[in-house]
């Protein structure tokens, strides 16, 4: 009987504390605390090369990371998609660069 | 309307924001459309969005009206995507290995029995600002809301080190969190200190924000506090620490987060340095905060200017601000210095006379005579902005 007690104010005020967390999207359980990330939700402009470009760059990194740049030239485009092969290594054959660096150069950049 | 030294994407930029969140909250859907908006992280309020995976989430002006940031409005930014989203400080260990007499292994508590040590510090990202370079770089395009200031709460990383016992020989300490990268080969965000830096009194292992725990998008448990150095080096969620004996070769560290080799950090715009070393010290900044760019204002009535200043770890000595685009400065009035590595408030009353657009503009001095530039200076990763911010305010 005491033990059941004690096990129902032990589990209501864990969900208490869960409750009150959750509305800032934390949980914390005992010594343990979590936080749940929203989606990313970004889509890239309609044209060729979109679907290559939006799972390659995707693999490490919400599409943002584009859409958020200034506008480079198609140069400067070339050298970051290099950058993330060569740093960063990512695994995009050098056809499926060339089509990243178009579409983002002619979409989001300056240049085809 | 537009003036001299304010490109007209910059001033259409910054006003579009300002005014926009001003009026309504939210950005406006022309500009920036896709770029920024306002978002709701775990743990945070509504900040602009600049990324969401790493994230990267840039805080509004409006709260650096005052002189301590809220936990849920600093800004986040993280370099891989695999971030900690959950940590159990029942089995989270910090530990302390490499060049050391006895590895050691502390848990939360451990950690806690050592010196408390408190101080406000500014934080601020290395590209803070980096949209307004001239001419552009590629990195992620912040305003200037990639900084805060935050009572730090914590233990220092030197008695920590000492508890470990330093072996002679030891050149650097490495510092690495529990994030990690998506692909096996991309470089961990490891970063590293020289010893003699490391053993400073005032680095410390923060366990606490503003007297709370750590938001875990800003590092809980725990982080490293470096003050008067570019939050690069803060390493958040820090779980491991490496005393070395050889110069580090952490990608981030050694070809990442660096800056010309000379006095200004600068080299032509275009052009790349000859020589580099890893970004350190913070230059000196000044803000205008309030009102914001391209507020209206009545002629006759008066207006305080307020806005804040800082430097790498020196006081401010002195503000000066001018309403007439440069010709004539005058002192602001500082608010209370709470530290060294604090920013400090200024304010200045003013009564314009008479209707028009007047450009403000703002510089700060710190005690060793480090001011800010009246144009901007280039490096190519766009890191140190500290230009005099022009401001154009509009009076009817």
């Amino acid at each position: 009987m005491k033990i059941t007690i004690l096990l129902c104010i032990g589990v209501s005020l864990v969900f208490t504390v869960m409750a009150m967390a959750g509305d800032q999207g934390v949980t914390i359980e005992g010594a343990k605390r979590s936080i749940k990330l929203p989606e990313a939700a970004v889509s890239l402009k309609e044209g060729p090369g979109m679907d290559t470009t939006s799972r390659y760059c995707r693999i490490c990194h919400s599409l943002d990371y584009i859409t958020t740049q200034q506008k480079f030239p198609k140069a400067r485009w070339q050298g970051v998609v290099t950058k993330m092969i060569k740093t960063y290594g990512a695994p995009i054959s050098k056809e499926n660069a060339d089509i990243i660096v178009d579409y983002i150069a002619t979409n989001y950049g300056i240049g085809g | 309307m537009e003036s001299k030294g304010v490109s007209r994407r910059n001033f259409i930029k910054t006003v579009g924001i300002t005014t926009a969140l001003a009026a309504t909250g939210t950005l406006p859907p022309v500009l920036y459309a896709s770029e920024r908006r306002l978002v709701t992280f775990p743990e945070k309020t509504e900040l602009l969005l600049l990324t969401s995976s790493p994230p990267q989430l840039e805080t509004p002006l409006k709260y650096f009206r005052e002189l301590i940031t809220p936990n849920e409005a600093l800004f986040v930014r993280w370099h891989l995507a695999n971030i900690p989203t959950s940590v159990d400080l029942d089995t989270w260990r910090l530990v302390v290995h490499g060049n050391v007499d006895k590895p050691i292994s502390l848990t939360f508590k451990d950690l806690k029995k050592f010196e408390k040590i408190s101080y406000t510090a500014v934080i601020q990202c290395a590209g803070n600002g980096r949209s307004f370079f001239e001419p552009p770089v590629f990195g992620g395009q912040w305003l200037n809301g990639a900084m805060g200031n935050v009572t730090w709460g914590g233990v220092r990383l030197k008695d920590v080190l000492r508890s470990a016992g330093i072996k002679s020989g030891s050149m650097e300490v490495v510092f690495k969190g529990l994030d990690k990268a998506v692909l096996p080969t991309t470089p961990g965000f490891l970063k590293s200190l020289q010893l003699d830096k490391a053993l400073e009194d005032d680095i410390i292992i923060a366990y606490e924000m503003n007297g709370q725990s750590l938001p875990m998008l800003n590092g809980f448990p725990v982080r490293l506090v470096v003050p008067g150095w570019y939050a690069t080096y803060w390493v958040k969620a820090l779980s491991d620490i490496e005393v070395i004996d050889k110069p580090s070769e952490s990608f981030w560290v050694k070809t990442a987060y660096r800056i010309p080799d000379n006095p200004c950090g600068c080299v032509e715009p275009g052009t790349a340095p000859k020589k580099s070393v890893p970004i350190n010290r913070m230059t000196t900044r000044s803000l205008l905060i309030n009102p914001e760019d391209g507020t209206r204002l009545k002629s006759g009535q008066v207006t305080e200017l307020m806005g804040v200043a800082f430097s790498g770890g020196y006081s401010i000595k002195e503000v000066l601000v001018s309403v007439d685009g440069g010709v004539n400065w005058r002192p602001a009035r500082l608010g209370k210095d709470i530290g060294r590595y604090s920013w400090i408030q200024w304010f200045y009353p003013w009564q314009p006379a008479k209707p028009g657009t007047y450009q403000v503009m703002v510089r700060a001095t710190n005690s060793i005579g480090e001011s800010q530039p009246l144009d901007g200076l280039w490096n190519p990763s766009g890191y140190l902005l500290n230009k005099i911010e022009k401001h154009n305010l509009i009076v009817i």
